[in-house]
């Protein structure tokens, strides 16, 4: 579809904003990836290098690279298939009470601020909480990091979860109940219902939730921060020493930019997979 | 003059002068150390008609350093709490204020090594705080007496071992550890060998980045032993029986400086106030209610030191036994390493243990 001039200049002021509050501090991050840091001073110096990048290629970076997408895929992955349930049973009840306590909760954890959520996590789980039982239940020690990793997996489900739901409520919405209902007057089972008439037709909508989870997932900080006991660390929270702590902007700027291109990496490569596997119901 | 005072009072020619006062921000850190400035500044604002906004530091006292760098000189702080690594950073940026003995009367109680200097000779910050940063435990968590940081390496302390992430502190923790093996600020390998030992025997159970973090660690008895600075010690000491170990055959207390810099800024009248609010500070009777819940020494020799860390800090004869002044300036320009180190080297560590 072809812009008019109109288009044009309706648009300007959004992609405006969006070059200078987006693109442009991206661009300056990337620049200053290329710097050199003065030990002692703060900030970049003068002049050109490749060793902020060349000191990544370590394996221990390539742990917490891989640490981050592991942790950020598996929870995004739980959250679409805990959400599912949850939304499929809120856009198809028909007593609304039901309907209306299920987007009063899911708004309601939204509403609740991360830090206190994250607090009452660490106090409910933790080595001193009431739900440390659960550690022995699994077999990891309260004091070990594995259960600092546990941890960090329930604050990020805790994070996402609402969100993956709303978003599945929509999708659900959007798919006619007749053709459940069809399929069904036909003789299919429920299971057989779902797995070829409602799954396929809500895929697009489960890859956005989970897309939108992942990159949530692995771009938080304070999650692993608060619940991480200094043990968990993500790539977010090195490029906060860099930046914070210790004022090296060049490294932090090199961190940044290796996890956007991996990330638009994995994204793209979830996309084609998940078009591959289901072309045909993708089709419009 | 009573009588003009007194009349002045009458009009409210002094209650007009005084609500013009200088708005100023402060940073100062949380916890214990924000509670007792709020209260020293209830008294403080009526009198002078400023008024003290407060932001608190997020982590470590080098975050403001970082956060400043990108907007100077378009900053609104005029004061900064912070400690000798944070203030050569600061001074040698060229953001801090010199400060002189005429213009802030209380500073010539300090003794005069307590201050952090520019390369002019000038007084650049308001010490307000000696403090250290020690070894310690939970008595009643630790069932036989801890004589020499070796023990640690014993099974009885897995998972629960409290440390400082090496930013914090500005590699007190490496330093200590290198101490203990021979080392020094300069040779630290010794330090980082220890570190190892620590971390593939999964005795590091929590690394933390502030005081709240280590009030809460040490409070909850996830962890039992741990190192860092006093002041967090003490809150924890009011509640949990602790021993400090200030006094080790085979290691040392790390002594530093707290205090206040005030920042340049276009607007002395600002600067001025700013100045005043530091001095008040350092006077001795608010040096020592400052010091007092803090469970640091206070920096004006008129002050009293809180009772309760006598027990810990050093009386002259025993400064060169057992007390360690780092070389800051040196450790500070080294932290991007220790970080570095500590993501390549250690972390990797206490995560398969």
């Amino acid at each position: 579809m072809r812009l008019s001039r109109v288009h044009r200049l309706l648009l300007a002021p959004a992609l405006a904003i969006l070059v200078a509050l987006l693109v442009a501090p991206i661009v300056l991050m990337a620049v200053e990836s290329f710097r050199p840091y003065i030990p002692g001073r703060v900030g970049s110096g003068a002049g050109w290098t490749l060793f902020n990048y060349a000191e990544l290629i370590s394996p221990a970076y390539a742990f917490y690279f891989w640490d981050t997408f592991r942790i950020g895929f598996i929870v995004s992955v739980l959250a679409v298939l805990l959400g599912v349930p949850i939304a499929w049973h809120a856009a198809r009840t028909r007593r609304h009470a039901v309907r209306v306590f299920i987007f009063g909760l899911l708004i309601g954890l939204l509403f609740l601020s991360l830090i206190a959520k994250l607090y009452a996590i660490q106090m409910t789980w933790g080595a001193s909480g009431p739900l440390t039982f659960f550690g022995r239940l699994i077999g990891i020690p309260v004091s070990s990091p594995r259960y600092a990793e546990v941890q960090v997996f329930i604050g990020l489900l805790h994070f996402v979860l609402p969100v993956a739901t709303l978003m599945l409520i929509g999708t659900f919405q959007n798919i006619n109940p007749q053709l459940e209902l069809a399929a069904e007057s036909l003789g299919a089972p429920r299971y057989d219902v779902a797995s070829t008439i409602t799954l396929p037709l809500a895929m697009p909508g489960l890859l956005a939730a989970f897309m939108i989870c992942f990159a949530m997932c692995i771009s938080n900080f304070v999650v692993p921060l608060i619940l991480g006991r200094g043990v968990v660390l993500f790539t977010t929270n090195l490029m906060y020493t860099r930046f914070s702590d210790v004022a090296n902007y060049p490294s932090g700027a090199a961190i940044g930019i290796v996890m956007l291109v991996l990330a638009l990496g994995v994204v793209y490569a979830l996309t084609v997979l998940v078009r591959t596997l289901f072309a045909e119901d993708l089709r419009p | 003059m009573t009588g003009v005072a007194g009349a002045l009072e009458a009009t409210g020619f002094q209650r007009a002068f005084a609500q013009q006062g200088q708005q100023l921000l402060v940073v100062q850190w949380g916890a214990a150390w924000i509670d007792v400035s709020r209260k020293i500044v209830a008294g403080y604002e009526p009198k002078t008609g400023d008024r003290i906004t407060w932001e608190t530091h997020a982590g470590g006292a080098m975050a403001i350093v970082a956060k400043i760098k990108p907007v100077w000189p378009h900053v609104s702080y005029n004061l900064i709490s912070g400690w000798d690594p944070t203030f050569r950073a600061m001074i040698n940026e060229g953001w801090v204020e010199p400060v002189s003995l005429d213009e802030m009367p209380a500073l010539k109680d300090i003794p005069p090594v307590f201050f952090q200097k520019d390369k002019a000779g000038r007084l650049m910050t308001t010490p307000l705080s000696t403090s250290g940063a020690f070894w310690g435990y939970r008595t009643d968590l630790v069932d036989k007496p801890i004589e020499s940081i070796e023990q640690l390496l014993e099974p009885r302390f897995k998972g629960k071992l409290c440390v400082p992430f090496p930013v914090n502190l500005t590699g007190l923790l490496m330093l200590t550890l290198a101490v203990q093996r021979g080392g020094n600020e300069r040779n630290m390998e010794p330090g980082w060998t220890f570190l190892k030992e620590l971390a593939e025997k999964g005795q590091i159970g929590r690394v933390i980045n502030n005081n709240s973090e280590f009030i809460n660690a040490m409070s909850s008895g996830e962890t039992s032993v741990a190192f860092f600075n006093i002041g967090a010690w003490t809150q924890v000491r009011k509640r949990f029986p602790v021993k400090i170990l200030s006094r080790l055959k085979d290691n040392k207390g790390f002594l530093f400086n707290e205090g206040f810099a005030v920042i340049k800024g276009n607007d002395p009248a600002k600067i001025a106030s700013a100045k005043r609010l530091a001095n008040y500070f350092a006077t001795a009777p608010i040096n020592e209610q400052y010091n007092w819940p803090l469970g640091e020494g206070p920096t004006n020799p008129n002050a009293k030191a809180n009772p309760e860390v006598a027990d810990v800090f050093y009386k002259p004869d025993e400064l060169s036994k057992y007390a360690y002044i780092a070389d800051f300036e040196y450790m500070s320009a080294q932290v991007d390493g220790y970080a570095k180190r500590w993501e390549q080297e250690i972390a990797p560590l206490i995560r398969k243990a």
